[in-house]
């Protein structure tokens, strides 16, 4: 066990080096962020002097040099384009990506799991098949479309909502919505496959048999172990939910991490895209741990040390 | 478990597959054709424009070419434009997920098969593809090789492999432990031969399952990535592309967005839904 | 009707009970942005978005009033002591925002602040002819170039003034996310990436502004700012194109504003690149666009077609010049004449902030007179360092831009893009290049004017750039805001007027 968490936290350490590796390096192939810093006006000394000031002007095993012994001080640099802390951008864009993550694993929730339990509970009946048919619709649309329909329909001819921004409750309704509809589908999936599982197996039977009634049944047997796959796939969902929210959160003008990275991508904004890439396989990393330990948890009967499913 | 059972006759093998998918293949039949046929079904050149024609209403006629389902921002037949970018459409998918299917699987039955040393580059590999924000990887292959059709198709396919990975090194890793493999490496099979002969078999059908459901995603991912400026080359046609400009004229020139929009929801949702009985049929469980 | 009504005040009701949890600022105003302000220290950044804020906290040594005239500001008069000397008289009664006075002190510092290399300001370039500022008293400040630099006033109208004691004492990292000026209008907050807060300076000394608080957020996506702006939630929004104004035009409350501004789109093209290093092939490619097509019939928002590289608004402008012609069968004869050195491809590089309705018109213009055009679409940064790259040769052969420097003068937009030593040029003509020294060079009108028309006498013989039309610069807004956009598309809060 304990072996198992050393080995782990050794491999996350060595994945976390090969990712801010890459990263840095490939990053620097895409060319340079001093022209868009230099005004249209500017001459060719002016980009040289901008150049310098970022320090790009040194050989990329000196920035590279430089950029680990940053990371060692736990120095994220700071951003090229607003001359702030890589790391107090980040922690202000944070609460937003929360936020929304939240909302959205919600919505997939609070849908995506009774729907599976009713496909799988009610698979001899057509009305579940359209069922699953509305739950695939809903995330068969791009969002940039869907979020402008949303936005078009609730914000400006209902009113009910405010169309973008972030700052309330109902702020977050939207965005939450536009994007848990993504992930809804494949928790109905996850959870009717978890219960047809258990369905299937003995001590479901026997329980029947003795005339345990469905409502129990689910609430006590059930439930409880479709967990598993629930939490494995939670944890890729939230590790996507980071930064996958891009376009959803440019819809929505919502300020978290997607919008941050790809603002940092353009503008190439070295420093912050390595603080979000960082963060982002940090929690990656760190929440397959966690599901992992939560697994045995859930169920003692699973050791830590074996092969992941 | 296979797909395919002996079949008596073409036609009852036909019927089967039909039995499989269900109803809503016969509109990816319809769109698969549409693509094939593009050049003989659309009733315009999809390029050619008329800047004073542009944001005709569906029905319109303006300088001797109806423009049955409109015309776009600039003056180009919306039908032949929806014809054509049926291509583009179905084809990046398509591409893409044999691409990122061949290579992730590939690789994860490696790792699953081969264990020690390799399993743990691969698999930290997957790690390592699976942290970085796909937009990266995506602005970065454009920077780097420049944009283009072949291009989109290896940006989703960089980011989508390791997907495929992990579930092959999963089955791979269930599937080596039974007598059947093991004999077969008892009896001095090399191991590209067990992978190929005993393995691949074995987890193609879930392989398959992934692969249906990835190619609606990969539909998605091409049009997210023109909204992002990403995409295929302008003026190609693409429903992606044509969707994203039509959202500047929702209230203006409705019909820019709909039509794509409603061909690409029609498209992602029934391999959807065909993917969902295929794994359905697959799953012992559920028949 | 009464349904929609009904349903409007249950979200009202709905949206009072939630809001209970979460205190609703009171912001008077709001202007939706497209990112959020990358700078507010005005030394520092120089983008749209940025400057739309920090131009309201800070005042500027010189300004131009809506008829693009330059008038002081901070400065109330000026003389030229020598070609190389100005003297300024700083007004009388300028406070910070802090209540310390402004002096010529502070405007000494501005300017040996923005100019220091030390800095990295990106506007260094705009500045670095001045070569020394120096505070003779409390009012008077001399400010000294390197040689006589006739657009000193023109890049003087962007240079805002700050408070020597504060970024002293602060420095300049915290000066810029707690910025102090002494403008219309204060800092108030910054929430990152969702908006920035200005509150009323009610001791301004000159026009008050006219919202109590005014809140600029960042909103990507263009519909978006379109669906703000109608469901009121935005009273202004910035970067419009002509057909997303036009969901405007049907909806109530709401209205378009638009300018003519000294944005001038145009083609460049890579004369040291064939096909294109031939003369014949350049004038092959003018009369293949239809400009008056692309203004009348995509953009349609009063732009006009131009035939120099300036509009009425900039000084070098010249007012009779012969139209370029379009005549597509001509461009065709030249092109097949040309057999196989006509059909080198041309590429038409480019980018997503560029109206590509505008680029693929282009593109399309060009295929249909013979040419062998296509389009390649990267990234922002990717096309910079495609167009800035060291070896001019290399750079795009094609691409459709527009040019502002912001100054009104024929100097900021024709230097950068023609004189050889530019980073943007595609031109090694030692001939422009002379002229346009001699024009740079002197503080004599006449002569300037004269050098200008030799260029535009050049250019109609070489056809080294394409122009195409003076740009509008289009704003949605709130039916109630009275506001004159101009042409060097600042956005002064204190020129607006509100009516309820």
């Amino acid at each position: 066990m304990q072996l198992f968490i050393v080995k782990r936290i050794g491999q996350a350490l060595i994945a976390l080096f090969g990712v801010m590796t890459l990263v840095f390096f490939i990053q620097r192939l895409t060319g340079d962020p001093t022209y868009l810093l230099v005004p249209e006006n500017a001459t060719q000394a002016d980009i040289e002097a901008m150049r310098r000031t970022l320090g790009l002007d040194q050989p990329l095993l000196v920035q590279y040099g430089r950029f680990l012994w940053d990371m060692t001080h736990f120095d994220l640099g700071r951003s090229f384009v607003q001359n702030v802390k890589v790391t107090t951008i980040i922690a202000s864009r944070l609460p937003y990506t929360l936020q929304l993550a939240g909302g959205a694993l919600i919505v997939a929730l609070v849908i995506g799991l009774p729907v599976g339990l009713i496909l799988a509970l009610g698979r001899r009946f057509a009305v579940t098949r359209v069922l699953m048919g509305l739950v695939l619709a809903a995330q068969s649309m791009p969002t940039f479309w869907s979020g402008i329909m949303m936005i078009m329909v609730f914000g400006v001819w209902l009113g009910w909502l405010p169309p973008s921004g972030a700052g309330s409750l109902q702020h977050l309704i939207m965005p939450s919505i536009a994007l848990g509809l993504l992930s809804m589908a494949t928790y109905a999936r996850i959870a009717r496959s978890a219960v047809l599982d258990e369905l299937s197996k003995d001590y479901i039977r026997s329980a029947r048999a003795r005339g345990v009634g469905t409502g129990r049944l689910v609430t006590h047997h059930l439930l409880r172990n479709s967990v598993i796959p629930v939490i494995s796939v939670t944890a890729l969902e939230i590790s996507q939910l980071l930064a996958g929210a891009v376009i959803v959160e440019t819809v929505f003008a919502w300020p978290g991490l997607g919008q941050l990275t790809v603002e940092a991508i353009v503008s190439r904004d070295f420093v912050v895209v390595q603080g979000v890439v960082l963060l982002g396989a940090f929690v990656t990393i760190a929440v397959n741990f966690a599901a992992d330990v939560l697994y045995t948890v859930v169920d003692p009967r699973i050791r830590l040390g074996g092969s992941r499913p | 478990m296979t797909l395919a059972a002996t079949p008596h006759h073409v036609g009852s093998r036909i019927a089967k597959l039909y039995r499989i998918a269900g109803p809503f293949s016969l509109i990816l039949l319809g769109l698969v054709l549409i693509a094939i046929f593009a050049p003989l079904i659309a009733p315009n050149d999809p390029n050619s424009q008329n800047l004073m024609g542009r944001l005709k209403a569906p029905g319109t006629e303006a300088r001797g070419t109806l423009y049955l389902l409109g015309s776009d921002e600039l003056g180009r037949d919306l039908l032949s434009r929806i014809i054509y970018g049926a291509r583009v459409s179905l084809s990046v998918a398509l591409l893409s997920v044999v691409l990122s299917g061949v290579v992730g699987t590939t690789l994860g039955m490696a790792a699953g098969y081969l264990r020690g040393w390799t399993e743990t580059v691969i698999m930290r590999l997957v790690d390592i593809f699976l942290s970085i924000p796909a937009i990266l990887l995506a602005i970065i292959t454009v920077a780097v090789l420049g944009p283009g059709f072949v291009n989109v198709i290896l940006v989703l396919a960089l980011t989508r492999w390791p997907r495929y990975a992990r579930v092959a090194y999963g089955q791979t890793l269930s599937v080596a432990g039974m007598p059947y493999v093991r004999l077969a490496r008892a009896m001095g099979a090399s191991w590209p031969r067990v992978l190929l002969r005993h393995i691949l078999p074995n987890i193609i059908a879930a392989m398959a399952v992934i692969a249906t459901l990835e190619f609606g995603l990969m539909v998605l991912f091409e049009a997210g990535l023109s909204f992002l400026g990403l995409g295929v080359q302008p003026p190609t046609p693409s429903w992606g592309a044509t969707l994203s400009v039509g959202r500047n004229y929702v209230t203006s020139a409705w019909w820019i967005a709909t039509f794509p929009g409603v061909c690409l929801f029609l498209l992602v949702l029934s391999v959807n839904l065909i993917g969902d009985r295929l794994s359905e049929y697959l799953n012992p469980k559920t028949r | 009707m009464t349904f929609r009504i009904t349903m409007a005040r249950a979200a009202t009701a709905l949206t009072l009970s939630l809001a209970a949890a979460v205190p609703a600022l009171a912001v008077d105003f709001t202007v939706d942005l497209v990112n959020e302000p990358s700078s507010l220290d005005p030394h520092m950044q120089w983008n749209p978005d940025s400057y739309y804020v920090y131009r309201n906290i800070f005042d500027n040594l010189v300004t131009r009033d809506n008829d693009g005239k330059i008038v002081p500001q901070v400065a109330e008069s000026w003389e030229q002591l020598s070609d190389t000397e100005l003297q300024m008289t700083i007004r009388e009664g300028i406070t910070f925002h802090d209540g310390t006075p402004l002096t010529a002190k502070d405007v000494a510092f501005s300017v040996k602040r923005i100019t220091d290399p030390e800095l990295g300001s990106p506007q260094l370039g705009q500045f670095n002819s001045i070569t020394d500022a120096v505070a003779k008293d409390d009012r008077t400040v001399v400010l000294t170039t390197a040689s006589p630099y006739p657009v000193l006033l023109a890049q003087l109208v962007n240079l805002s003034i700050v408070p020597q004691h504060v970024v002293e004492e602060v420095g300049d990292e915290a000066f810029n996310e707690a910025p102090v000026g002494s403008g219309p209008y204060k800092f108030g907050s910054l929430r990152r990436g969702v908006e920035v807060i200005l509150d009323v300076n009610p001791d301004y000394w000159g026009d008050k502004g006219p919202f109590e608080q005014v809140a600029f957020k960042a909103v990507p996506d263009a519909s978006t700012r379109v669906a703000n702006l109608r469901a009121g939630t935005a009273d202004l929004v910035v970067s419009l194109d002509s057909d997303q104004v036009m969901q405007l035009q049907s909806a109530s409350g709401v209205k378009v504003l638009s300018a003519p501004t000294e944005r001038i789109g145009f083609m460049g093209l890579n004369t040291q690149r064939a096909p294109l290093d031939d003369p014949e092939m350049r004038k092959a490619v003018a009369m293949a666009i239809d400009r008056e097509g692309i203004v009348a019939g995509i953009l349609g928002g009063g732009e006009q077609v131009v035939d120099q590289m300036a509009t009425p608004a900039h000084f070098g402008y010249i007012p009779d010049v012969a139209p370029i012609p379009y005549d597509p069968e001509a461009a065709r004869e030249i092109v097949e004449a040309k057999g196989e050195a006509g059909q080198e491809p041309m590429v038409i590089k480019t980018a997503p902030v560029f109206d590509q309705r505008i680029v693929q018109a282009l593109q399309q213009m060009l295929s249909e007179a013979g040419f062998n055009a296509s389009i390649d679409m990267v990234d922002m940064a990717t096309y910079l360092g495609d167009s800035r790259q060291e070896d001019r040769s290399k750079r795009p052969i094609l691409g459709f831009g527009r040019w502002s420097c912001a100054c009104q003068d024929v100097d900021g937009v024709i230097f950068p893009l023609l004189h050889s030593t530019s980073s943007w040029s595609r031109v090694d003509d030692p001939e422009i290049d002379a002229l346009l020294e001699k024009a740079r060079g002197t503080l004599d009108e006449d002569q300037r004017m004269d050098a200008y028309r030799q260029i535009q006498t050049r250019m109609e013989d070489q056809r080294y750039i394409l122009p195409l039309y003076q740009a509008v610069a289009l704003y949605g807004a709130s039916d109630k805001l009275e506001w004159t956009p101009t042409a060097n598309e600042s956005l002064f809060l204190n020129r607006m007027t509100w009516s309820e």
